[in-house]
């Protein structure tokens, strides 16, 4: 896929995740990975640009399991850019598949 | 390559953030690694599935100098925040160097300008003082109407430069933002 695409939709996808429960950054980077193919380590960047820029706070939270982990949680500033990035997602899906139904010869 | 050296490699390359923000940043590769060995997989693999600490510490730094762009902009600023961004993809270096030298470029060419035009009564008086009788009075009064002209050149090149600065760092986050990723083609 066109790598291109991809570095517009992971912010989306960032926002996305968070939009129903708050995660750890481990689980966001998996949930991403299983679906596309991204190398996992370019979330983490996102990941501090997105809080820089205030669309979600951080957390500690202990685990059973092993160390505490940090928790990311959606702000509303978070919630409304995620809106907004939605519509235009959906736009332009739309517009992309028309075209291809114009545009490509069916089998 | 196992996570002490991933580790190794992204705490050197991430040398000139502050100490507080680097230790942050590998805190969170540490507790990546310490919870995909919880699920089974070995330090390779998690290294692997991470991609180079390098093309991490690019990205990072990138969003850094932005962010220093921004509090203050001084010339050093700028440039250390367009070769970050170059340093994101060779792509870059064409959408960012480009640009920034044609604006540079016709910048300087503008003061160049405003400054000989302010200069050329003096290099009146010069000529005076070397070849007093070719003196003329047209040449002083159009060195002086050149020097008035010069004067707001000058003027308008301060607020173009304020301008085309504070555009360049905004495009800058744009293609940031554009090349943010450092994605696998797939």
């Amino acid at each position: 896929m066109n790598i291109q695409f991809k570095k517009g939709v992971l912010e989306l996808c960032v926002l996305a995740l968070l939009d129903k429960q708050d995660r750890y950054g481990y689980e966001l980077v998996q949930k991403i990975s299983d679906r596309i193919a991204i190398s996992e380590g370019s979330v983490y960047p996102l990941l501090r640009r997105l809080k820089k820029e205030e669309y979600f706070t951080t957390y500690l939270q202990e685990s059973k399991e092993g160390p505490s982990r940090k928790y990311y949680r959606l702000t509303e500033k978070g919630r409304g850019y995620l809106h907004q990035l939605i519509e235009e997602w959906q736009q332009f899906s739309i517009g992309v598949t028309e075209l291809i139904k114009e545009g490509v010869r069916d089998e | 390559m196992n996570k002490e050296q991933f580790v190794k490699k992204l705490d050197v390359a991430l040398k000139k953030l502050p100490e507080g923000e680097r230790l942050d940043i590998l805190q969170d590769f540490q507790e990546h690694f310490s919870i995909g060995k919880e699920e089974g997989k070995s330090e390779e693999e998690i290294a692997e599935s991470l991609g180079s600490p390098n093309q991490i510490a690019k990205e990072l730094l990138a969003t850094y100098y932005l962010e220093k762009v921004e509090d203050v902009s001084t010339t050093g600023n700028i440039l250390r925040a367009v070769w970050a961004v170059i340093g994101l993809g060779f792509f870059n270096l064409v959408i960012v160097l480009g640009p920034f030298i044609a604006f540079v470029s016709v910048l300087l060419t503008g003061w160049v300008l405003a400054v000989a035009f302010i200069a050329t009564p003096l290099l009146v008086v010069v000529n005076l003082a070397i070849y007093p009788d070719t003196f003329q009075y047209f040449d002083l009064f159009f060195s002086l109407a050149l020097a008035g002209l010069g004067l707001l050149i000058a003027i308008g090149m301060v607020y173009a430069t304020r301008f085309v600065a504070t555009g360049f760092v905004r495009y800058l986050h744009y293609n940031a933002k554009l090349v943010k990723g450092g994605l696998q083609h797939g």
